[in-house]
Parts: structure tokens; C-alpha cells; sequence
């Protein structure tokens, strides 16, 4: 086996389907409307795509821990009424501001997993009570209104967040910066740390890692306060972005969160995850979204797309699994 | 005389009113092979699960190296240097060979705030400790144990006791579902294991087996320890299965 060339190394990896899918979907959207890689359309793409991105990125991590969080969309949509809330009424600095969302959205994904690994309820019903309860409370605070996010401009903190420059007559946001950035360390983490370890471990066979003194429990309590972060960051980023934190925002976007990971060849069960996979999976499903308008289908048949890629990509990752497992 | 390494004294274990251990007595020595046998049902497995932390014992002490220690869990078990090899081998199957054999207690490199895996020294050690369990076939050692066989799961299981240096090696049926060359690696490894300075209990169905590498078998039934310094090299195989089935009692009253 270790004979084998690079090639059919680099084909037996599960980030391999995802990939072609990518380069596949890219050539066809190119050949039926060469607009779709022109600069702006890709500039456009890549601001939208980091923001469910960093969601997808921590939805990795702890899929890969045999857990996953479906109040992710709802706590994207709370961070940033939190801020801006505290911030409009003039009862804290925007940094003051910034802090309080995130130390609650951090509050929001402890609970999770507590609820999760201390009374052992299931996270499909422990993230779909917190999914309505942080949609809820986001909805009652505002009275259902958006919160008027504008007066950020030209403040550090925006422009750390989504501050943009051009190279060229290509326009970068800032946000691009921080999901690569978190990117490349949440891929050392799960691949090359010994924490890393335990995240698979914790998944793929709970009672042994326990049983070789892993901490199971405060591995998946420490993933959970880490997706429910990365979900109010990126909440955040995107209400300076679009200049206003709607409570409502956010809806749905738990499920395209987790098809995007189980896309990228992460295991729903857990024990098997991959970043590379997941940013992958991400591109899939918004150059997708994107291609479809450009190439002109209407954009309510999106999900009809979505939908056929999970389940021809299952179905790719299952016939892999089983001729793996028949040892060819 | 030899050097004490486990006691266990008047462990009882009751599941509800059914009572698996009546008043359990046990000695394991250091570097000695322990045989347990019994019938189905007479208590063996209950017994290790109580040494190994699976289940909590209804009353009684065990003490490690004279001191009285207390196993809650299979943490615990491991803490005292007492490590189980179950039938279904607690492995993690997404993981690779040399992940599992570190898992819990990974050897790291660099400076610690970046917590890096040394990969190579995983690979390395597995490498080599799979040679010592026997298997020869080229195996690279980031092959996930899903991949492996029955046999090959059990030898990495035992590849993890050894390099940890447990004291007391408890092997639950290891040959069960085995190839014949497997087995030998697995009775090699035990009497290698004594030759080190470990001990073992053993337990198989096959007598024959147990036979080739233990010491001395003690044997269980009905929760209780009927016998327990058989010497395998001045009996044969069929007293000690009329001592396992009770027949000798028949015929005593007879």
C-alpha cells in the first residue's frame, strides 16, 4: 500500500469527489456564461461564502466529535442584535458591545453542550429547543425590527471585520482573511494536534477514548462553545456588511451548514471529519447558489440542485466506503 | 516466594437480587500467568470487569501491591497499571493503527502551545510493537483499524498494553475468532509478557490454550472461586474440566 503512486493516493483521499465536483460545476456555469468569473462575480461569491463558511468550519469540528448544532442560524441571527442593541442605545462601546454578543454566543454553545454531555439528551433536540429559544429571544428583544448597524463605519473594529481593499479591480473583504486564517489552524487542530486526536476519537468511539482517559465530555463541551462563537462572528460580519442585524436572519442556515460539511466528506456519525473537505463543500454549494442565477434558472429550483449534490455525493462517499472496506 | 501484585478479598457483585461473585478471594503474583476458567455463566467476566473498572463490586477490597486502591472506572483500572483486552477490543475503528496504540497519550514535538502529534514517532513505535505482537505482514501503521482483521485488531490492542507497561494484563478470550498463526503470535505474546515482568490473567474456552502458557488456573463456578492452584503441569486436562463442570462433586457423593 505504500507502494502506491502519488495518483492514486491523491484519488483515495475523501476530499477527492469534492473537488471534482467543484472543478466540474465551475467549467459548466464558465461555458454556458463566461461572466461568471469575471472579477466582480467572484469577489461577490467569496464575501457571501465566508460567512456560512466560518459557520461550516466549527459545524466540522464538531460533527467530526459525533455531535452537531442546529442553532447555528439562530445564534447568527442574535449576536448581532445583541451588539448593535447594546451599542444604539448607547450602553456600551462597540468593542464592549462585541464582547458581550460573543461571551453570549459562547454561553449559548456551553449550554448546548451541556445539556448535551451532562443530562445526555441528544443534540438533534437539545440544538432544536436552543435553535427556538435564541430565535425567540433575539425576536423579542428587537420587537422583530432590524437594528440599524450603519453608524459602524470607518470604526477599527468594522473595518478589522469587513473592511475592504482592492488589488487590482478585485475587491477583498477582511472577512475573506479571518475564515482562511481560522481555516488553516481548525485543519492543524483536527489533522496534526493531539487535541485533534481526541476530537476523532471522541466521535469515531466515545467509551474507548474514555477509557484511555480522554476527556470526552469537555472536548464536545469546548467544540460546541466554538461553533456557537464562529456563528455570532460571522453574524456580525455579515450585519456591517448588509448595514442592518435583522433577528430574523440566519433561518435555514443550519441545514445548508451541515450538507455543506457532509458534502466535503465529514462523517454525520462522527469519528471522520475534514476541513479541506468543508471549504470545498462550501464553494460547492455557493457557486451553486451563484451559478444558477448567472446561467439564468430561476433561483427557487436552487434547492432542487442542493438537494440532488447531497445525495449523489452520499451516495459517491457510501460506494467509496464499501469498496474500501472490501479492501480494494 | 513471590512478590504480591493484585488481592482481591470477599468481593461480592449483585445485579439486582442475582448474585454474580459470592465472596471472591484472589492472589495474582508478579510475573505470573493466571488461567481462569469456568463455564458459561460462572462469573469469570463479572470478575474482570470488576478488576477492570467496567463495573463497580457490590462490597469487598482489592488492594494493588498491598495498598487498597479503589476502581471506579476503566480510567482508574488503568491508572494502576491494570489494562483489559475485551473480545471486541475497545479500538476506535476511523482511527489509524498508531493513533489508537497513542490515544489519550499522544507523544508531542515543538514547543507545547501548538500541542503538534510526533506523527513520525507514532509510526515508528507502532511499527515496531506490531513486529513483537507477530504480525508479519507489512501493515503500515496509518491503516485505520477498520480495515483490519479480527485477529490483527486484537494484536494492536495487546501492542498498547505492552509499550504502556502495564503490570497486570487481563486478556478476555483473546483467541477467539483467530487464524491458527494468530493465536501463536497471542500465547508468544503472553509468555513474552511474563518474561518482561508482566502478569496476566488469562481467560479462553479452550483449555488447551490456556494450557500452553499459564502458571497456575483457578477455576470459577457459579460465582464462586472453586479451585485455585491448579498446577497445569501436574494435571491433566481432564480433571481440571470435571473440576469446571462440578462433576467431581457428583461423584464425591456418589
Amino acid at each position: 500500500m505504500e507502494n502506491r503512486t502519488f495518483l492514486q493516493r491523491f484519488i483515495s483521499k475523501p476530499e477527492f469527489g469534492p473537488l471534482v465536483l467543484l472543478v466540474a460545476e465551475l467549467a459548466v456555469f464558465w461555458s454556458i456564461n463566461h461572466d461568471f468569473l469575471s472579477v466582480l462575480n467572484i469577489s461577490n461569491t467569496l464575501s457571501f461564502t465566508v460567512e456560512l463558511g466560518l459557520i461550516a468550519l466549527g459545524m466540522t469540528m464538531l460533527m467530526t466529535s459525533g455531535e452537531f448544532d442546529l442553532s447555528v442560524g439562530s445564534v447568527f441571527g442574535f449576536a448581532p442584535v445583541i451588539m448593535w442593541t447594546f451599542f444604539n442605545a448607547g450602553w456600551a462601546s462597540l468593542e464592549i458591545s462585541f464582547l458581550i454578543a460573543m461571551v453570549l454566543s459562547a454561553f449559548i454553545g456551553w449550554a448546548n453542550g451541556w445539556f448535551v454531555t451532562r443530562v445526555k439528551i441528544s443534540s438533534f433536540l437539545v440544538t432544536l429547543g436552543m435553535l427556538l429559544v435564541v430565535r425567540g429571544v433575539g425576536l423579542y428583544i428587537t420587537d422583530g425590527f432590524p437594528q440599524r448597524t450603519w453608524s459602524a463605519g470607518g470604526h477599527w473594529l468594522a473595518s478589522a471585520l469587513v473592511g475592504d481593499f482592492y488589488i487590482g479591480s478585485f475587491r477583498v473583504y477582511a472577512s475573506l482573511f479571518w475564515f482562511v486564517g481560522i481555516a488553516i489552524i481548525l485543519g492543524y487542530v483536527l489533522t496534526g494536534t493531539k487535541v485533534g486526536n481526541w476530537i476523532q476519537a471522541a466521535g469515531g468511539n466515545a467509551n474507548s477514548a474514555r477509557a484511555r482517559g480522554v476527556n470526552v465530555n469537555r472536548t464536545k463541551v469546548a467544540l460546541f462553545m466554538l461553533t456557537a462563537v464562529l456563528s455570532g462572528f460571522s453574524g456580525i460580519i455579515s450585519s456591517i456588511r448588509t448595514s442592518s442585524a435583522n433577528p430574523n436572519s440566519g433561518t435555514g442556515y443550519e441545514l445548508e451548514v451541515i450538507a455543506m460539511v457532509v458534502i466535503g466528506g465529514t462523517a454525520l456519525t462522527g469519528g471522520r471529519g475534514t476541513i479541506i473537505g468543508t471549504v470545498l463543500g462550501v464553494f460547492i454549494l455557493r457557486v451553486m447558489r451563484n451559478g444558477i442565477v448567472l446561467i439564468g434558472v430561476p433561483g427557487l429550483a436552487y434547492n432542487i440542485f442542493i438537494g440532488a449534490i447531497i445525495l449523489g455525493m452520499m451516495t459517491l462517499h457510501s460506494v467509496l466506503e464499501r469498496r474500501h472496506q472490501a479492501g480494494t | 516466594m513471590a512478590t504480591e501484585l493484585i488481592r482481591m478479598e470477599h468481593v461480592n457483585k449483585f445485579y439486582g437480587r442475582v448474585q454474580a461473585l459470592e465472596d471472591v478471594n484472589l492472589v495474582v503474583n508478579e510475573s505470573e500467568i493466571v488461567g481462569l476458567l469456568g463455564d458459561n455463566g460462572a462469573g469469570k467476566s463479572t470478575l474482570i470487569k470488576v478488576l477492570s473498572g467496567a463495573v463497580p463490586s457490590s462490597s469487598g477490597k482489592i488492594s494493588v501491591r498491598g495498598k487498597e486502591v479503589t476502581i471506579r472506572s476503566t480510567t482508574d483500572a488503568i491508572a494502576q497499571g491494570i489494562e483489559t483486552i475485551y473480545q471486541d477490543s475497545a479500538l476506535v475503528t476511523q482511527l489509524s493503527i498508531a493513533r489508537n496504540l497513542f490515544l489519550g497519550r499522544e507523544p508531542v514535538k515543538g514547543p507545547k502551545f501548538f500541542n503538534r502529534l510526533d506523527q513520525e514517532k507514532m509510526n515508528e513505535v507502532a511499527r515496531e510493537l506490531l513486529a513483537r505482537v507477530g504480525i508479519s505482514k507489512n501493515i503500515p501503521p496509518n491503516t485505520p483499524i477498520g480495515s483490519l482483521s479480527g485477529g490483527e485488531r486484537q494484536a494492536v490492542a495487546i501492542a498498547r498494553a505492552m509499550h504502556f507497561d502495564s503490570d497486570l494484563i487481563i486478556l478476555d478470550e483473546p483467541t477467539n475468532n483467530l487464524g491458527v498463526a494468530e493465536t501463536q503470535g497471542v500465547l508468544r505474546f503472553v509468555r513474552n509478557a511474563r518474561d518482561s515482568g508482566h502478569s496476566c490473567i488469562f481467560i479462553a474456552h479452550n483449555i488447551h490454550h490456556v494450557f500452553q502458557v499459564v502458571d497456575r488456573i483457578v477455576v470459577m463456578r457459579r460465582g464462586r472461586i472453586v479451585a485455585d492452584d491448579i498446577n497445569p503441569k501436574t494435571t491433566s486436562v481432564e480433571e481440571v474440566e470435571r473440576v469446571i463442570t462440578g462433576e467431581e462433586l457428583v461423584v464425591a457423593r456418589g
